[in-house]
């Protein structure tokens, strides 16, 4: 469309040079142009025509060019009493001022102007724009300062498009009228279809009953095109017009159906080449610039007609699955309902970026949490390692008392074996003996086993677990295991248990780690007390939700200044110690929702508590946790 | 001398103590068992040869408090440690005290009845030391004073002209004294009267 236009303004250039002397002459200081236009003023027609007069009469500094527009509103109103009303009207208004121009545009504006010229505006140059060729044709003689370019009609090229859209279409489809005019169009196109659709089946439904036609139209499939400039009159006589001829076929089409005539856009049809109402208004424009310019009308060379371009309704393209690449970007397209993206492209993109940061936001917090939770495993494992060597470090520490307790039971044992076999050498029947000995190397051997599970459930390098246990058995076994220890360090462990069973969540060996650590401690810490004040207790109750581990010594407390800094790692007051053990405890605790916490006792030692959930507590708060 | 060697067993584990007195027992030793370092020393000790076989981890006082506290009897008993964990520190200490052997357990019976032996001939060895002292004592304490003074005087190298003025008496009369003491202390020279003098002086030192 917009080389078109370039190309009429190019030819009014042209016609506006050789007009060039007159326009010296007459120059008027201001000028109206009225335009009247057939139809209501929101056809879209008419916005166009509009648009393109505007855009091309041209003001200057000694031209004040205003434009009017009127509309005779047809077809909604017409006969001949509107039409004197409309007369009597323009008339009147138009009587103090005259316009220099009068354009009309399209068949009804032009037809009432060329009636009512006389009483109206006498004398002034009328212009016409997008009336038919044919109209244009069927009337008298215009005379010579009536002058505009007619529209006309591109049965071929609308063929061709058609063609050029469904390549796979061999067959064409012709259907046309009865009436004389039908007929006329009928043997333009018998004469020029042969040369454009060459190698096409063609076939013509020409002057045949509607009802024929249909049946004829229904029964088409993919591989054809139908091509109709409609029909005034069927082969039964019924009179029809073109465009309700259009809206009748091409709804039950097996094939597409094209037509020439913009108007038939939006009765089904694919669509056609047609003129252009834009390109119109800026032709009847330029006729206007030349005449105010002072040409004379007669002089002007106008070419033969309109230019054209392709219209389209879009629904049908996609009816017909026609490539929408293959529509030239100058199409005027027409019903292609704006896509949501096309409505809202703005907010939608604002959506889909908000969308893309949100995602990214969220993928991002997921990676974090992965990384998060990935620490937190790595962080769980170093602390189960931890906790595992700090048992071996205590194993280490207990060494000597471990050994001791193993040894004890296998020499006994071996002892036994010995003094049996001596009897059994010396052949003294000595059963009594044998038996008792024999009973003993078994009590030994459970002995020494029993010493050895429990060592390897302290020092097993196991996953955390998480099982109800008593409490209650779980510190007897650890004071069991010390018991040795303590009584080489001349110390005694007074065990408190707990009357009724004090079961809780957890790993066992870890609590027991916890335990160890700080009876150990407190044997510690007792060591260099006088022999009747070496006494650790470690009692078990229950404090509510809670079960309380407590291990009291009556050594000498912990100075004042390390209670705060007692579960930090690495914080010792010892020779060897590492400063692990505490803040492993503490960490263990934790991991079992528990707490520990030590405290001066005012009558002298310490007392270290460990908190942890009761076995329902700790359910319902796994429960929680899953 | 005579009697039979009476073996001590002091150890707080009864299962380990009972096997080691059946193994004795079947090895043909008498022996006895001890739960404490306590219960060992409130038992008056039969004097008889033996020796103790003492775990140094002990409830109360420990294998090695106790081995202190025998070494300053003169009749003590030899020791042959067991142990449980044998650590450097404490295996010098006790051997520095005089233990026999300290032997770890589960205790080989070769080891333990090897031990065992030389337990006992150190503690019979150091019994006829005891018993040769206890018998040169008797002597000694069989002197008269004039002859003990005379015994002084030669120990301190005197000759009997010098002892004979020192004490106012004449030549022979030392001669007399001092045939009189050697056959009571049963030496028959002045080298072994000097040998003998010189133990006595060693030991009252």
């Amino acid at each position: 469309m917009q080389i078109i236009r370039r190309t009429a303004t190019l030819v009014f250039a042209c016609l506006m040079a050789t007009s060039l002397p007159a326009a010296s002459a007459a120059a008027a200081s201001d000028a109206d142009v009225l335009v009247l236009y057939s139809n209501n003023r929101l056809v879209p027609g008419n916005i166009a025509v509009d648009r393109g007069l505007r855009s091309s009469i041209r003001n200057s500094p000694d031209r004040h060019v205003q434009i009017f527009s009127e509309f005779l509103d047809r077809p909604d109103f017409g006969g001949a009493d509107y039409e004197s009303t409309v007369v009597t009207y323009l008339r009147d208004k138009y009587a103090a001022r005259a316009p220099s121009v009068v354009v009309a545009v399209s068949n009804e504006a032009f037809q009432f102007l060329i009636d009512h010229r006389s009483e109206l505006f006498s004398g002034v140059p009328l212009i016409h724009t997008a009336v038919a060729k044919s109209y244009l044709a069927a009337m008298p003689a215009l005379p010579p300062d009536v002058v505009g370019v007619p529209r006309e009609y591109d049965f071929a090229g609308t063929i061709q498009q058609a063609m050029r859209w469904h390549p796979d279409a061999r067959k064409l489809v012709i259907v046309t009228g009865a009436s004389d005019r039908d007929r006329v169009w009928e043997r333009d196109l018998r004469r020029d279809v042969p040369r454009i659709a060459e190698g096409f089946d063609v076939e013509f439904l020409a002057g045949l009953p509607s009802t024929t036609v249909l049946a004829g139209l229904r029964t088409l499939g993919a591989d054809s095109i139908v091509f109709t400039p409609g029909f005034y009159e069927d082969g039964t006589g019924a009179l029809f017009n073109p465009r309700d001829v259009a809206a009748l076929l091409a709804p039950v089409s097996g094939a597409p159906v094209y037509g020439p005539f913009d108007t038939f856009i939006g009765t089904g049809v694919v669509g056609g080449r047609m003129p252009a109402f834009d390109a119109m208004g800026e032709q009847a424009g330029e006729i206007v610039n030349a005449v105010l310019d002072g040409g004379s009308p007669t002089s002007l060379r106008l070419p033969q007609a309109t230019p054209m371009s392709l219209r389209v309704d879009w629904r049908q393209i996609r009816r017909w699955g026609i490539d929408e690449k293959s529509v030239p970007a100058d199409t005027v397209i027409y019903y292609k309902e704006a896509t949501f993206w096309e409505l809202y492209h703005d907010v939608v993109l604002a959506i889909a970026i908000v969308i893309l940061l949100q995602t990214g936001l969220i993928v991002s917090l997921l990676l974090e949490r992965r990384r998060r939770r990935n620490a937190e495993i790595a962080v769980q494992q170093q602390r189960t390692a931890l906790a595992h060597a700090s048992r071996l470090a205590m194993a280490g520490e207990l060494t000597a008392s471990i050994a001791h307790e193993i040894n004890q039971p296998l020499g006994a044992i071996l002892a036994s074996a010995d003094a049996a076999e001596l009897m059994l050498d010396a052949g003294d029947s000595r059963r009594e003996d044998l038996k008792r000995i024999v009973s003993r190397i078994r009590r030994d051997d459970l002995r020494a086993s029993d010493v050895i599970s429990r060592l390897r459930t302290l020092l097993a390098k196991h996953e955390p677990e998480r099982k109800p246990f008593d409490l209650n058995e779980a510190t007897s076994d650890v004071v069991g295991l010390l018991e040795t220890e303590a009584r080489h360090r001349h110390v005694i462990l007074e065990a408190r248990l707990a009357t009724a069973p004090a079961r809780v969540i957890g790993d066992r060996t870890q609590i027991q780690q916890v335990l160890i650590n700080l009876l150990l401690n407190a044997i510690d810490a007792v060591a260099d007390l006088p022999e009747q004040q070496r006494t650790i207790t470690v009692s078990i109750e229950r404090s509510g939700e809670m079960i309380v581990i407590s291990v009291r010594d009556r050594g000498p407390g912990i100075a004042p200044e390390h209670l705060s800094r007692l579960f930090d790692s690495f914080f010792t007051t010892k020779h060897k110690g590492m400063g692990l053990g505490l803040s492993i405890a503490r960490s263990i605790v934790e991991a079992h929702l528990g707490g520990i916490r030590v405290e001066n006792d005012p009558a002298g030692g310490a007392i270290f508590r460990v908190e942890l959930p009761g076995a329902a507590g700790a359910a319902a708060n796994a429960g929680a946790m899953a | 001398m005579s009697a039979k060697p009476l073996i001590h067993v002091v150890d707080d584990d009864d299962s380990l103590r009972a096997s080691l007195l059946d193994l004795l027992d079947a090895a043909g030793f008498e022996a006895r068992g001890y739960a404490s370092t306590g219960e060992f020393l409130l038992n008056p000790l039969p004097d008889r040869p033996g020796c103790v076989l003492l775990d140094v981890r002990l409830p109360g006082p420990s294998g090695l408090d106790l081995q202190d506290a025998m070494r300053r009897q003169s009749s003590a008993l030899p020791v042959i440690f067991l142990t449980g964990h044998a650590d450097v520190a404490t295996s010098v200490r006790a051997m520095k005290a005089g233990a026999v052997d300290f032997l770890e357990k589960p205790v080989r019976r070769e080891a333990l009845l090897d031990a065992l032996a030389r337990a006992l001939e150190r503690d019979a060895s150091s019994r006829a030391a005891r018993a040769q002292l206890d018998q040169q004592a008797a002597r000694f304490a069989g002197l008269a004073p004039r002859e003990q003074t005379v015994f002084d005087r030669i120990v301190a190298g005197k000759l009997n002209k010098q002892i004979a003025d020192e004490l106012g008496v004449s030549l022979r009369t030392v001669k007399a004294y001092r045939a009189q003491l050697m056959e009571k202390l049963g030496v028959d020279s002045a080298a072994e009267l000097g040998k003998l003098a010189g133990e006595r002086a060693s030991r009252s030192r």
